[in-house]
């Protein structure tokens, strides 16, 4: 068990003057200012402190002192402790050292920052465009200050992006960008030998809607989370809950244990649902429509109650900054104990089916093997870890929301296949309607918002996570100034596990790519941080994009 | 006259064809997937729209005349057919090398068709595609050789009657099996459906077909399941004579009806087998059919 004085005392030893600062604001967050130089050292320091590679955040801060900012973080998951090492290069030569050939996973992190803010990572394995379009002129960073959020460069013809080269003897299937295996825009170029896959080259962000950059630059803090929700159509609400308990850290504010406790229920609810459609989705995939009808079929009875609960059957707008909108009264609690029985025995049913159907097992098991150690070097998260044998779960791992007064289990199992995401998936859906009983029956009385007593300080750096149904989701936070956050990044669970997935492909049968690809339940929108935002279609009038900048313009100091 | 029965044949089964597809839907649909499913007419109203629709093709002659190609040799193959378990006269002009090398020429066809479209995953598809024919087709002609072998020769009527008509020996029995089996393969639904794979190939060979081209494909297809359905019911089930043709014919495709419940509950609670692991299981059935034969020989 290490505590933030022991990896002080630790890095402080070791690189003395490269180490030039420490917050903790709380006891399990802390941040550490460096010296650039160092930033590959201390990096692989903190792994092997038993550190798991979260995310990259870059920021501009040329208006401040002339430089570019670069945070690591790092999740020590069994001391409930996260590390964020922060640094940073002098804008007219922002280079620093890739960390990516220790830690692979970085790979895109660090990408991103080449593309929207200019950095150089010096010994980077693949410096090739990740986020912009090909047509993007080069020089302009989107996420810098100096440029407008609505920036839109002249089209250019004959650009394309340059793919991987394929090995020698085999051929290449375009997989995407449109295809039924991915239901959202990505293009797999796979190389295949025969039917055997033999690597492939992946470019996708094809919809990237920046998100950040708009949240960065039009909107307030109070507007934040349900754009945030908007992220993702299946998972929404974790990144609602995401964003706000980073807020609520940043500004210091508690709420009220009510409001934690309907947290954690809206959150299970959407693990169950989730779960129910990935199982919907996997049945299809592997060509089996009747476990796809019938995932789905048990599935609508918590689509029907998340309507009549929030409004609508997803994208609940439920979790906002301090709190949520709505109660859970008695009698609604009642209703939903009534769903969770019958999805809970219908369940049980699917579950033996799948378990005794040895055609399932057979296209399952020894699919999409990667190894104990290559899931964490890759720091793979969710249910694809925990089917690799990785035991990480954040709500165990580092307790928000009311999860540390629910007992549940984490389940691990290391089958190391598809066959194993399939399996823990199962039993989560299971432990979820396990933890909204135990909530449901022990939730406090109380009020269910905490309004914020006063403005939120500019430049508070804070970093919240929280377990989707695919794995965690990381936000980092610097508040700002205007009543808006100076930097908003998100990361979404696909982020890594789709690093992970050429690992996965490699070797096994182009008719397994599919389910492959499907176990880490993609879900692209979250990674390209997409949908418009042209939403809240009112009665019969529909707002366009200016009107909503109007709108949110107006509202801009809405929260002082 | 005798021409009559051949066009009963044709028109028997361009008609009822896309109905049992219906009906494989439904059953699919409201006994398997608790869901209201299409109507029973919708495999017209799909062949209907789609000849309706504009034909995109790469201006290639092996593209354009595939779909005819196709649907002209499983016409041929019907028309030799013994619906009502009646042996028409057109019969006695081919045995059944004849029927084979035909549905034979169908599945050439689509690999025709496939391989002019130039599409990377319709090749892939055609690949597929002509695996499963060079592992199932043996079956298929056991099926017939093993009624061959009975009554020594190889006449359509003779050969097909002959297999049930002479009692269910251990060869039959194991026959009847080995057919069952391979159902799937021959009718190309799942979990032999590899070479059209959706979610993976994308239809496979059809990818790049449209509307007209892509109908004809599709009645060939229906046609084609019918027929293996039809065939199924002739060989392994003893003609039921009651003296009038119609009566025949009736009692005839009320055994095919039940012959698509199969196909419709066996479809859809398999997923799709992979195409190695399909190898292997056809490779099985293969040794299982030249046992049945076999066997035959020595009149077991």
């Amino acid at each position: 068990m290490l505590t933030i004085d022991d990896v002080k005392k630790q890095l402080k030893d070791k690189y003395q003057a490269a180490v030039k600062n420490f917050e903790a604001p709380y006891s399990t967050r802390l941040f550490v200012d460096i010296d650039k130089s160092k930033v590959r050292e201390i990096s692989n320091e903190i792994i092997k402190m038993g550190g798991r590679y979260l995310v990259s955040v870059g920021y501009d801060n040329i208006a401040r002192d002339k430089t570019l900012g670069l945070i690591h973080n790092f999740s020590l998951d069994r001391d409930d402790l996260f590390v964020c090492i922060r640094t940073s290069a002098p804008v007219d030569n922002p280079e620093f050292d890739s960390i990516t050939p220790d830690i692979p996973n970085a790979g895109w992190s660090e990408r991103e920052y080449m593309d929207l803010l200019g950095m150089k990572f010096k010994g980077h394995p693949k410096p090739k465009r990740l986020i912009l379009a090909d047509d993007w002129p080069e020089g302009v960073y989107p996420l810098r200050k100096e440029v407008p959020y609505n920036l839109m460069p002249p089209a250019a013809e004959n650009v394309a992006y340059q793919l991987d080269e394929a090995p020698e003897g085999c051929t290449t299937i375009p997989v995407g960008p449109f295809h039924p295996t991915l239901h959202e825009p990505a293009h797999f170029a796979v190389f295949v030998d025969g039917e055997t896959i033999k690597g492939c080259d992946y470019r996708g962000f094809m919809v990237h809607r920046g998100l950040e950059k708009l949240c960065q630059t039009q909107v307030t803090y109070n507007e934040i989370p349900f754009i945030a929700e908007r992220i993702c159509g299946i998972c929404g609400s974790v990144h609602a809950t995401s964003y706000s308990q980073a807020l609520e850290l940043a500004a210091g504010l508690k709420i009220s244990r009510r409001a934690e406790y309907i947290r954690t229920i809206m959150l299970e609810i959407e693990r169950i649902h989730s779960h129910l459609l990935w199982l919907g989705i996997a049945g299809h995939l592997i060509g089996f429509d009747t476990v796809f009808m019938q995932a789905w079929r048990v599935r609508e009875a918590i689509m029907w109650y998340g309507e009549k609960l929030t409004g609508n059957r997803k994208t609940y707008g439920m979790i906002v900054a301090g709190g949520v909108r709505r109660d859970i009264t008695p009698e609604l609690g009642d209703e939903l104990l009534g769903i969770l029985k019958t999805i809970e025995k219908e369940l049980i049913t699917i579950h033996k089916a799948i378990v005794g159907d040895g055609s399932i097992h057979r296209r399952t098991k020894g699919v999409g093997c990667i190894t104990k150690q290559e899931t964490e070097l890759w720091s793979l998260v969710g249910p694809v870890a925990r089917a690799r044998g990785v035991d990480i779960d954040v709500r165990r791992d580092h307790p928000y929301a009311a999860y540390d007064e629910m007992q549940f289990d984490v389940p691990v199992v290391d089958s190391c296949d598809v066959w194993g995401t399939v399996v823990v998936r199962i039993l989560e859906t299971f432990e979820a309607i396990k933890i909204i009983r135990q909530a449901l029956d022990k939730m406090p009385a109380g009020p269910i918002m905490t309004e914020f007593a006063e403005d939120v300080k500019p430049l508070q750096h804070a970093i919240a996570a929280v377990e989707a149904p695919r794995g965690e989701v990381v936000h980092y936070l610097i508040t700002g100034e205007e009543n808006r956050p100076e930097r908003w990044r998100v990361r979404a669970p696909t982020y890594p596990n789709l690093q992970g997935v050429p690992a996965m492909l490699l070797n096994d049968q182009f008719a397994d790519l599919p389910i492959i690809i499907g176990s880490i339940d993609p879900c692209f929108s979250c990674t390209d941080r997409v949908v418009k935002v042209d939403i809240r279609t009112g009665e019969k009038s529909r707002l366009t994009k200016m009107d909503l900048e109007k709108i949110s313009r107006a509202k801009k100091f809405a929260g002082r | 006259m005798d021409i009559l029965y051949v066009a009963v044949n044709i028109l028997v089964f361009l008609l009822l064809a896309p109905f049992f597809d219906g009906v494989v839907r439904r059953i699919t649909a409201r006994v398997v997937q608790s869901r209201q499913g299409p109507p029973l007419m919708q495999t017209y109203y799909d062949i209907f729209k789609l000849l309706g629709k504009q034909n995109l093709t790469p201006g290639n002659v092996g593209f354009k005349i595939a779909p005819l190609v196709a649907l002209a040799s499983i016409i041929s193959v019907i028309v030799f057919f013994p619906l009502g378990h009646e042996v028409n006269v057109l019969a006695g002009y081919a045995d059944i090398i004849t029927v084979i090398y035909l549905l034979t020429l169908g599945g050439v066809a689509v690999l025709l068709g496939a391989l002019s479209s130039k599409n990377t995953y319709a090749s892939l598809g055609s690949s597929r595609e002509m695996i499963t024919m060079i592992m199932v087709e043996p079956v298929l002609a056991m099926t017939f050789i093993l009624g061959a072998v009975k009554i020594k020769s190889l006449g359509i009527g003779a050969s097909v009657a002959s297999v049930a008509g002479g009692g269910y020996g251990a060869s039959v029995i194991i026959m009847l099996v080995v057919y069952l089996a391979a159902l799937q393969a021959f009718v190309g639904r799942q979990p032999f459906d590899i070479a059209e794979a959706e979610v993976e190939i994308l239809e496979g060979p059809f990818i790049e077909f449209s509307g007209p081209n892509l109908a004809l494909f599709k009645y060939y297809m229906l046609m084609k399941q019918m027929f293996y359905a039809a065939l199924f019911v002739v060989v392994f089930i003893p003609a039921i004579k009651t003296g009038y043709y119609g009566f025949d014919v009736l009692i005839q495709l009320a055994f095919v009806s039940l012959v698509y419940v199969l196909i419709a509950v066996l479809g859809s609670t398999h997923p799709r087998m992979r195409i190695d692991q399909a190898q292997k299981f056809y490779a099985v059935l293969i040794a299982a059919s030249l046992v049945a034969i076999g066997l035959s020989v020595y009149g077991i």
